[in-house]
């Protein structure tokens, strides 16, 4: 573990880019707002470690510090990050697109997210932490000092995810996915017409798809989603971001480099 | 012009009518009876995110073509493009509590208070009809998770003692950030307070081992605080029946994973 320490600078405490503590590193790249980045190993329960629940006694990541002032829901976290600090907006300035871009990241969230990771955590987070002495893990999962992060921990790191679950979670990443692609046809962004911190969120949740379900995310059936994950993969600052990836997870995003230009 | 279409106020449906009552904004109110499926007949406002809404069944805010769905996005919503006192606090750092709860309880109460009260009220209300006509009307719902969310109250699918025993990380949260200052989210009283005053208040009814004067006396104080301001007694005298308090329709899904 590192040893942390007070300085000016903000301090953002996180995993790989990639869902919830991409969200920040995101936002703030586009902002262009520096940070003293602190990596914790979410493999490896470093977020359950007493020097970082004395920072989060939830043990959640991410955790952001700012001053005096711990931010903790990643979500609420990125309206912080662009109302704190200068840079280029990345909310709306219309009252609707706000609305618009909240419900979605609400739909991210709440809805999208939680059936993708349960898959995710099934085939992925299960596997690569069930090589250690099952009784070394299930002390590990004791010590989470959420109740509903210790069942989600337990499903994921001793398979107990059921078929039925695992069914229902695939059946809403579908029907979603199919959401996601008719929102795109009507809007070229997630709020409307601006790219917000509803791109920023929905990129963390939906880089991977076209690896993770190549079956239901391609060119053919979701040409938009492809489209506007290629597009924000092309800034400057997503890529900045992902390159602090430290995983092949992160590195999945590399398959959105288009093959042919951008069209014009 | 400003539309809502809402039910009784209670629970969510409490929000918005606070909220426009606090800002003294000019509102046409289109009240709805929830329980004869209104809102799911053709020319109810319609639209992807109001179809969608992870809260289920909850009010509409029509606005210049617009549907506002999911009510601490719709309070959002009012604070910003509503003439009036500002609901949202002043600084970032507050803002940023103000949604952190907003979340939290929108996902943890939003779920529990709401199922406790359909339990208590809406579940004997649906087991004395014919049972047919209501699967007919419960066969129309989309999508299914909305279909799936009445039918776990007819079925009372939900285990009672786990939504009680829910309760107390919400609850005890709630009462620890009052001890250190009179509202919610900073000096003020802010949307974060609207929103959770209407998941709160119910538990004086259907769970008073948790919230009462014994466990809970700040959070009695603040209801108090919050039930005797004005905006919030003309939004309770919105009631059609003369008990909103009793008025539960299905809200948000228990998280999937625990």
């Amino acid at each position: 573990m590192p040893i942390w320490h007070v300085t000016d600078m903000l301090q953002l405490y996180h995993w790989e880019p990639n869902a919830n503590s991409g969200k920040p590193m995101l936002a703030l790249a586009e902002k262009g707002v520096p940070y003293e980045s602190h990596y914790l190993d979410l493999l490896r329960f470093d977020q359950h470690q007493p020097a970082y629940l004395a920072i989060n006694p939830d043990g959640t990541i991410p955790a952001m510090v700012h001053g005096d002032l711990v931010l903790t829901e990643s979500t609420p976290m990125m309206e912080y990050v662009d109302e704190a600090f200068d840079g280029p907006a990345l909310k709306p300035s219309s009252p609707v697109e706000r609305w618009r871009m909240r419900w979605w990241m609400r739909f991210f969230d709440a809805y999208f997210g939680p059936s993708l990771s349960m898959i995710g955590w099934s085939v992925f987070v299960g596997p690569a932490t069930r090589q250690r002495d099952p009784e070394e893990l299930r002390a590990a999962i004791d010590r989470i000092p959420l109740e509903a992060r210790r069942i989600a921990w337990r499903k994921a790191v001793f398979n107990e995810f059921s078929p039925a679950e695992l069914d229902e979670s695939r059946r809403r990443v579908v029907w979603a996915t199919g959401i996601l692609e008719e929102h795109l046809a009507k809007h070229e962004w997630i709020a409307g017409s601006t790219y917000s911190l509803g791109d920023i969120n929905g990129f963390n949740l939906g880089y991977a798809l076209p690896l993770s379900q190549p079956a239901v995310c391609n060119d053919e059936k979701t040409p938009r989603i492809m489209e506007w994950l290629r597009r924000i993969f092309e800034r400057p600052a997503t890529r900045e971001t992902w390159a602090k990836g430290r995983t092949p997870l992160a590195a999945r995003v590399s398959m959105l480099e288009r093959q042919t230009p951008a069209p014009t | 012009m400003l539309e809502l279409y809402h039910w009784e106020p209670n629970a969510l449906f409490l929000k918005p009518l606070v909220a426009l009552e606090e800002k003294g904004a000019k509102f046409v109110s289109r009240w709805f009876d929830a329980l004869s499926f209104e809102q799911h007949e053709a020319g109810f406002p319609a639209s992807v995110e109001a179809r969608l809404t992870l809260e289920r069944e909850g009010p509409l805010l029509v606005t210049d073509g617009e549907v506002i769905s999911s009510t601490f996005f719709m309070l959002e919503y009012i604070a910003e493009a509503v003439p009036g006192p500002a609901l949202v606090p002043e600084g970032a750092y507050d803002r940023y509590r103000a949604r952190a709860w907003g979340q939290f309880l929108g996902l943890s109460l939003g779920s529990s208070t709401i199922a406790l009260g359909c339990a208590r009220y809406l579940a004997p209300d649906l087991a004395r009809r014919d049972p047919a006509a209501l699967r007919a009307q419960l066969d129309r719902i989309q999508p299914v998770e909305r279909r799936a969310a009445w039918l776990a109250v007819i079925e009372r699918g939900q285990d009672e003692a786990s939504l009680r025993q829910r309760l107390s990380l919400p609850v005890g949260r709630l009462e620890g950030a009052l001890a250190k200052g009179p509202w919610l989210a900073g000096p003020a009283y802010s949307i974060a307070d609207i929103d959770a005053y209407a998941l709160v208040d119910p538990l004086r009814d259907l769970a008073p081992e948790v919230v009462s004067r014994a466990t809970t006396p700040r959070l009695i104080d603040w209801l108090a605080r919050i039930a005797e301001r004005p905006a919030v007694r003309a939004a309770r005298q919105r009631s059609r029946s003369g008990r909103p308090e009793q008025a539960y329709v299905p809200g948000v899904e228990a998280a999937r994973w625990g």
